[in-house]
């Protein structure tokens, strides 16, 4: 996971981070914008209307929200930086949806709710949990052939 | 809130899906057939939601007016946001992007009937 860190100056190529966001990575981009708005708005507007309910499950949405967000826009942009920014957000995304998930099933009562990332992702066709480890995928496959 | 609009949109959209899933396993790009097809749907999607709008307008309020409203403008912006991503990646991940699209659609459609009468 610390591979992006540790790269030497590789940056001489013409447009080394531009492949990051063609190809697969399109569609990557696209599922993380939905995932990012409707976790960000449903979870925004939860904590708006019905914050007494339950402010954790509420707070968690909007905060898988923004990771998404980050996500999706670390795999859109072309640069180094992005690419970082990119590899950690979804390392939080996995993190997420494995600890949150792994609570919802052992843990019955912490999360009234759901979110996101309860019975992980459960409520989404499991698309949360397979989300990360194809966005990983893909970082570490361009990251990779950038340094071949 | 038009019922067979809804169902048509929903096989539409699969139907579309699956050709856009075909399209990807065939290394096709994004090419005229399937923007007519976007477009297509698109007017059907804009068919209801005016059906939805001119009901508000005369007066039927569902409960969760602003979450109605989100999904709304949700669906209305699907169809051109994927035809846009289609141009702009011209290999086979265009009508996948496009597949996943249309795949969400009738799910979105399935919260709006939920919102627009609640089943109590």
């Amino acid at each position: 996971m610390s591979e992006a860190e540790t790269t030497p100056g590789t940056g001489t190529t013409p447009n080394p981070d531009r492949s990051l966001r063609t190809g697969p990575g399109r569609l990557l981009v696209a599922v993380y914008a939905v995932f990012a708005l409707a976790a960000t708005a449903r979870g925004t507007y939860q904590l708006v209307t019905r914050f007494d309910e339950a402010p954790l499950a509420y707070a968690l949405s909007v905060f898988a929200g923004v990771v998404y967000l980050i996500a999706a826009v670390g795999l859109a942009r072309a640069g180094r930086t992005s690419r970082v920014v990119a590899l950690v957000s979804v390392s939080v995304e996995m993190a997420g949806v494995l600890v949150v998930g792994a609570l919802s099933v052992f843990t019955s009562g912490i999360f009234p709710e759901d979110t996101v990332w309860s019975n992980f992702g459960g409520g989404y066709v499991f698309i949360p949990l397979v989300l990360p480890v194809l966005g990983l995928w893909w970082i570490l496959k361009v990251h990779r052939s950038d340094r071949t | 809130m038009v019922d067979w609009l809804t169902m048509t949109i929903q096989m539409v959209s699969l139907a579309m899906a699956v050709w856009c899933l075909v399209s990807t396993f065939r290394d096709q790009p994004m090419l005229v057939p399937h923007l007519i097809g976007v477009g297509v749907l698109w007017l059907l999607v804009l068919g209801q939601v005016g059906a939805i709008i001119m009901a508000m307008v005369g007066g039927e309020r569902p409960e969760e007016m602003v979450m109605l409203v989100s999904y709304l403008a949700t669906i209305a912006l699907i169809p051109p946001a994927c035809a846009v991503w289609g141009f702009m990646e011209r290999s086979k991940w265009g009508p996948a992007v496009i597949a996943f699209a249309c795949l969400i659609l009738p799910v979105l459609l399935v919260r709006i009937e939920q919102l627009w009468s609640p089943v109590v």
